[in-house]
């Protein structure tokens, strides 16, 4: 969009991870940009979730800059990156089971005046919320351990759109999903992209990926190995940077 | 007195308020519970249970016996007393699925992100499996989902669903689609062209309804146009009539798919509409063209436009040739409104013969996104063996007045 020229949303620069002897990213640049999708793809172990878990706050890396807006950050603990606006879905939801849709939405940020709980405006924007993303669940007071996989899915992205984040980062949100729980999480991502956010999404199905990314960047062994337009890209093209059949020179210069 | 009164008046329409409200919830949910209903609608248990009644005496709705987390609950669905038929339209970038009954009533619908060049057997399958589960979400199972129809943004051969002309889809050239998804439902399966779908939905139930000849321009990924004459959609020997996109429009132009040069998809397809805007807003998708001419963003409004006028130039020499009574715009691009019609509006306008009783309309479709599933619903019904009155084809409870039947 017209912000694209601007400073991007999102910019990591030679970010570096230890977890002991193992070296989970080494020297990996990424941006995202407002509207827009950008994939985190690679092979398990390649460093995705440990990359996507520094944008949520949750691991710290040992070296590299962050920059929010131009800003930049330390991203010390998911609360801060709440306050960044910055919004995680990880793989396993982290929803809790035996609380209703709305206290799930608002679960740590509970709205309050003079020390009550608004309970009413609290469903009144979980309705607002799960309409924007065209959710298909019927009734904000359900509890979560009667909502589909799918409907699960649903709350937990509605749940990144409470206290308007700018950045959403989504690991494996299609996993383990039937067909049209798929269809209604992808989207969901092009709503999220549509309404102005920028969109980290981590997956392994690749045809899920193209479908809704616009960028897609390749992590093979801890380092970037290629990033791709998503309009532009094959299919065999990523999986060959994914693979390690084409390396990281050939993958760049693809970049275009 | 007042208040007494104004309490009785609302009375009848708080019921009938809340009666509608329960028919939303379920024609929005498909299949919902009964206390599934309490949620969707805020009302109360009793309310909602004696609603349910009414409706089911009414015949609007019917209940089935479901599990909902392990206990056996109350299904409430539309009644769908003879049968469904899917809709399948796959598109460049989004496969939307939708299952309608026989009055032409959309159930269930979903839509799926496709990636660019999606492969022929993954989106097959995904067509698939939507069509199955949307029929459980519609609170059905597929044996009552009698047809299935099926449209792609090419032209089709309709016994066979082949393309049949080659490289316009990478990948799809000499797949028999008909047979590959009829071996997966196991259901009776047609193909068409998507424009030609729109075409036969917005004649129908669209903006063409009441004009025996009228022509449906779907200006998306690709630019296609269907031909209805008489009422009914023009075919042409292989499928190929109306594909617009195809005629020549630049001699000096770039190859297109097809083969030949210049033709008008390689100046107002896709990829042809988002490289100007390139350097300017940098990558786009053509949702975002659509959303940011509607915000008026200049250039984006430039582009749409421009297409508009070229696509005109080229309609309007298929309205010489066809005669028809109006044009409906429909496809993604239709949904900037006057930006794109209106260009196309001027240059038909300037083109066609003159001499007619009654100037040629040209108008948006009527029914945006959805008119080729409806299309393809409506074709789908046609070959449907629909149970009517219970004759031949439904092996449940009615029995009994078809063998009765069979006899007299």
């Amino acid at each position: 969009m017209s912000e694209r020229g601007d400073v991007p949303l999102l910019s990591m620069r030679q970010i570096s991870k230890r977890f002991g002897a193992v070296e989970a990213l080494s020297g990996v640049d990424f941006e995202v940009h407002a509207h827009e999708v950008v994939a985190l793809v690679g092979d398990n172990g390649a460093g995705k979730s440990t990359l996507a878990r520094m944008v949520s706050g949750v691991l710290q890396p040992d070296s590299g800059i962050v920059e929010l807006d131009g800003q930049q950050v330390t991203i010390s603990s998911p609360s801060v990156a709440h306050e960044l606006g910055i919004a995680t879905v990880f793989q396993d939801l982290a929803l809790a089971d035996n609380l209703d849709v709305t206290a799930n939405l608002f679960l740590g940020h509970e709205l309050r005046e003079n020390g009550m709980l608004r309970d009413g405006r609290m469903e009144q924007i979980t309705r607002e919320v799960l309409g924007k993303l065209a959710s298909r669940i019927p009734s904000v007071r359900t509890p979560l351990s009667a909502l589909s996989a799918g409907q699960r899915q649903s709350v937990a992205i509605a749940r990144t759109l409470i206290g308007n984040p700018r950045l959403v980062v989504l690991d494996e949100p299609t996993a383990a999903l039937s067909a049209v729980q798929t269809a209604e999480v992808l989207t969901h991502i092009e709503r999220l992209r549509d309404l102005g956010l920028g969109v980290i999404l981590i997956s392994h199905n690749m045809s899920d990926v193209r479908a809704v990314s616009d960028r897609i960047e390749v992590l093979r062994h801890g380092r970037t190995n290629g990033s791709f337009e998503a309009s532009h890209a094959s299919f065999e093209e990523i999986l060959a940077a994914i693979t390690g059949a084409t390396q990281v020179e050939r993958g760049l210069r693809s970049a275009g | 007195m007042r208040l007494g009164g104004a309490a009785s008046g609302s009375q009848s329409s708080l019921r009938e308020g809340n009666r509608s409200l329960v028919v939303e919830a379920i024609q929005r949910f498909g299949g919902l519970t009964q206390v599934e209903l309490v949620g969707a609608t805020g009302l109360s248990a009793a309310t909602v249970s004696s609603i349910v009644k009414e409706l089911q005496t009414a015949g609007l709705v019917d209940t089935r016996t479901t599990i909902r987390s392990g206990r056996r609950a109350q299904l409430v669905r539309l009644a769908s007393r003879t049968g469904l038929v899917a809709g399948v339209l796959i598109g460049h970038r989004h496969l939307r699925v939708a299952l309608g009954d026989v009055a032409h009533e959309v159930v269930a619908e979903q839509v799926l992100p496709l990636p660019d060049e999606h492969r022929v057997d993954t989106s097959l399958d995904r067509a698939a499996l939507l069509v199955v589960e949307l029929a459980e979400r519609a609170g059905a199972s597929l044996d009552e989902v009698l047809a299935i129809g099926v449209g792609l943004p090419a032209p089709v051969e309709p016994g066979t669903g082949m393309i049949t002309v080659p490289g316009i889809m990478r990948g799809w050239d000499g797949i028999h689609i008909v047979h590959v998804m009829s071996k997966r439902l196991a259901k009776p399966v047609v193909v068409e062209n998507d424009a030609n779908l729109g075409a036969l939905a917005e004649s129908r139930f669209g903006a063409a309804r009441g004009f025996q000849d009228s022509l449906y321009v779907r200006a998306s990924y690709g630019i296609g146009a269907g031909i209805v004459i008489s009422g009914q959609v023009h075919r042409g020997f292989a499928g190929t009539a109306g594909e617009i996109g195809h005629v020549q429009v630049d001699p000096q132009g770039a190859i297109c798919r097809c083969g030949s040069r210049g033709c008008l998809d390689t100046v107002v397809g896709a990829g042809a509409l988002l490289a100007p805007l390139r350097a300017s807003h940098g990558p786009l998708a053509l949702r975002d063209v659509v959303q940011m001419a509607n915000d008026g963003d200049p250039g984006c409004r430039q582009v749409v436009a421009d297409a508009g006028a070229a696509i005109g130039s080229v309609v309007a020499s298929l309205a010489v040739a066809v005669n028809p009574q109006c044009v409906a715009v429909g496809g993604e691009l239709a949904e900037t409104g006057e930006v794109l019609i209106g260009p196309m509006r001027d240059a038909i306008r300037r083109r066609v013969l003159l001499n007619q009783i009654a100037p040629l309309e040209v108008m948006p479709a009527e029914l945006g996104q959805r008119a080729e599933v409806l299309g393809a619903i409506a074709l789908a019904l046609e070959v449907a063996e629909i149970p009517l009155d219970a004759a031949d084809a439904a092996p449940e409870p009615t029995v009994a007045d078809a063998t009765g039947r069979d006899g007299g």
